[in-house]
């Protein structure tokens, strides 16, 4: 099974498809897709480690990706999909730059990234490509918080960066010990309800979610 | 040190089911006197021993203790000025006893979770705790306070600014425990104590790499331009005791990550890399800092940006390094965790007497209420780096830190930006002050019933008994530097190791 693993370079396929998933963000019109995506993004990540625990048998690795399915791949898309049925929002993600150059700008942050980091400071292990992806998922994820108008797109692109961050931190000492990850995964969690609740509370007061109507606070 | 950190989380607890806004109000202040006193024997032991429970995970030493200090006196400043403050609140119909109920239990969770971040020796924990401290303090200024939509624009930037910020700081932080693992392997390779005693085996390319990016994260928390822009913001809309408390110390908090960095980066790449970064964001800082105290025409902002400039200095002072620059940025450190509180606490008295935060609508506070016009006239005097206040001494040892390395151009931008500064606090607070009262006749003073008759409560002497206090300190350091002071900071300069 393992020599199975690596003759067919799984993890490249699955940091591949980790990698996708966030471009794939650059071009999805309804909230309700990119919350989706975020899951698959997710499930995607929860898989590969489970996978590298495989190899490398470590069972605070099994415990991570245990965690993270059932953190990120569940109870957070759950909170997102009540978040927006509960302020009802249009249903589009309005971006202010088009699809079309926003997954321009994409490919090209992803290209850099690979530029930069060709001559590999850091080679640890199980496969030479997920550090260049896991800082292109944060790049992208930081791109999606700029252009997008709505209050709950932001905090999606929020989330990818932060598994883009698990991705690179796993990708360079296969993960911290279990109650770190643990307590930097309840911070997150509580990070988006918060975030959640305010999303709610601005739509209240301001009757909108685009964010462009909070620019009362300057200079 | 476990009972230190279980104390606010019970206080918390306790706040929160409690259901007479009176009763809360006292039971906070009587947790956070409680917390002063556990905590006092535990910072004077540690100063002279280090302490290390928990495997190693939590430690204590005089620098942890140096910072606890100001957490616990600024919490127990602010717990004993909020009872004041929520009742003219709670009169005024801005918020209900829901909401007391909610402030107090996350004040004190607040102090909890800045408790931690001093104690932490293991790097990700401390990391955890900063965001912590986020997340805590965000509702403190968005929610539970009616009529007050800024603060939730406020709190939104905040909360997705120092998010983004703090997740570079923990790449950062990925990046140093790789760098670690290399050399000793899993075991203890986060902790602190133990990254400090093979810090100059660590690779210098790596640490770079995780300086910068710590540097990004924890400076954005930390207040530093360019990436200050929450600050203003979140200052200036929260409640005047919060803002006490996060111009005061949680700022200082997030310094104190940099701080530890710092120490365990430097033996491997060499103290100019470290000390040029730092001497950079402190420049800008106190340059865009004083550009907007300038033309700000509102004066919790003013003190927001002041506080910009004010974390600039420190990051100048530990920029320079040498027992002087260092000695110097500690000692800021404690001066502004005084006067910056003393500010707060005093314009929050002044916006519910005028019903404004524009200077404009504040005239002669002085003359109307002339105690509070003297605190706050102390308090502008200090910030503005006035001779022979707390704050003056501590510029001038950082300034002096520069002259003896010979940082010229430094030395000159500092001081061109501090003659900046200080004209635009002193002309700020100097309209607020000495202008005729005359003129604020249309001021909304109608807003505020009964405020003359209340002024002899309790709850109003207790907060003008705080700032009174805090005044009495801000002169007395202003002349001379307490030994139990001096050694403290001593101690802390050995201990970051940076010569």
């Amino acid at each position: 099974m393992k020599n199975w693993i690596q003759v067919f370079s799984v993890i490249d396929f699955i940091s591949v498809g980790i990698l996708l998933t966030a471009i794939a963000m650059n071009a999805l019109k309804r909230i309700e897709s990119c919350i989706k995506d975020y899951t698959f993004n997710s499930l995607l990540l929860s898989l590969l480690i489970a996978i590298v625990a495989f190899m490398v048998e470590e069972t605070h690795l099994y415990i991570a990706s245990i965690v993270t399915l059932l953190s990120k791949g569940l109870l957070i898309p759950m909170f997102l999909r009540k978040i927006v049925r509960q302020m009802k929002v249009t249903h589009d993600a309005e971006p202010y730059i088009s699809n079309a150059l926003s997954l321009t700008i994409s490919g090209i942050l992803v290209a850099v990234v690979y530029a930069s980091l060709k001559e590999g400071i850091f080679v640890t292990g199980f496969s030479k490509n997920v550090l260049q992806i896991s800082i292109a998922v944060i790049l992208i994820g930081l791109f999606i918080m700029i252009t997008r108008r709505k209050a709950v797109t932001q905090v999606i692109g929020l989330l990818f960066m932060e598994n883009g961050l698990f991705l690179a931190g796993f990708s360079l000492t296969f993960g911290m010990p279990t109650i770190i990850e643990l307590g930097v995964l309840f911070d997150m969690l509580m990070g988006v309800i918060i975030l959640g609740i305010f999303a709610v509370q601005i739509k209240r007061y301001f009757a909108s979610a685009d964010l462009d109507k909070l620019t009362i606070l300057k200079g | 040190m476990i009972t230190i950190l279980l104390i606010p989380i019970i206080t918390s607890g306790l706040c929160y089911m409690l259901k007479n806004h009176r009763l809360i109000g006292y039971l906070s202040l009587a947790g956070a006197i409680v917390l002063s006193f556990f905590s006092i024997p535990a910072i004077m032991s540690s100063i002279s021993s280090p302490v290390e429970i928990l495997n190693g995970m939590l430690y204590m030493d005089a620098l942890s203790g140096y910072i606890m200090a100001l957490i616990v006196f600024l919490g127990l400043a602010s717990a004993t000025y909020s009872i004041g403050y929520l009742e003219h609140e709670l009169r005024g119909g801005l918020i209900n006893i829901t909401g007391i109920r909610r402030y107090y239990a996350l004040l004190h969770l607040f102090i909890f979770t800045m408790l931690i971040v001093t104690v932490s020796n293991n790097l990700a924990l401390m990391w955890i705790a900063i965001e912590a401290t986020t997340i805590v303090s965000a509702i403190l200024i968005g929610l539970g306070f009616t009529k007050r939509e800024l603060a939730i624009e406020a709190a939104w930037k905040y909360i997705i600014l120092c998010t983004v910020g703090i997740t570079f700081a923990l790449l950062g932080t990925f990046i140093a425990y790789y760098a670690s693992i290399a050399v000793i392997g899993t075991e203890g390779a986060l902790n602190w104590t133990v990254l400090i005693g093979i810090a100059n085996r660590l690779n210098p390319s790596t640490m770079k790499l995780a300086f910068i990016f710590v540097l990004v994260g924890y400076g954005t928390k930390a207040g530093l331009a360019p990436v200050h822009n929450w600050l203003p913001d979140a200052h200036s809309q929260a409640p005047s005791p919060i803002s006490a408390l996060l111009s005061g110390i949680l700022l200082n908090t997030a310094f104190y990550g940099i701080m530890r960095f710092v120490s365990i980066v430097e033996p491997s790449t060499g103290s100019v890399f470290t000390g040029n970064l730092l001497v950079i964001f402190g420049i800008i800082s106190i340059g865009i800092s004083s550009i907007f105290i300038l033309v700000q025409d509102n004066y919790k902002r003013l003190l927001a940006y002041s506080s910009i400039e004010h974390m600039g200095i420190i990051s100048l002072g530990i920029g320079i390094g040498g027992p002087v620059g260092i000695y110097g940025a500690l000692l800021h450190v404690l001066n502004h965790a005084l006067s910056k509180p003393l500010m707060f606490f005093a314009s929050g008295k002044i916006q519910s007497h005028y019903g404004s935060t524009r200077i404009e609508n504040v005239n002669g506070v002085l003359s109307s209420i002339p105690l509070l016009g003297i605190l706050t006239f102390i308090g502008a005097l200090s910030l503005s780096g006035t001779p022979p206040f707390n704050i003056f001494l501590s510029e001038f040892t950082i300034l002096k830190a520069g002259v003896d390395k010979g940082m010229w151009l430094m030395v000159g931008l500092f001081l061109f930006f501090a003659v900046i500064v200080s004209y635009g606090i002193l002309s700020g607070f100097g309209k607020m002050l000495f202008n005729s009262p005359q003129s604020s006749v249309q001021s909304p003073q109608s807003l505020t019933p009964g405020l003359l008759t209340a002024n002899r409560r309790l709850p109003d002497l207790f907060s003008n008994a705080i700032m009174i206090t805090i005044a009495i300190f801000i002169i007395v350091l202003g002349f001379t530097i307490p030994d139990f002071i001096d050694s403290t900071i001593k101690e802390c300069i050995k201990i970051l190791g940076i010569l």
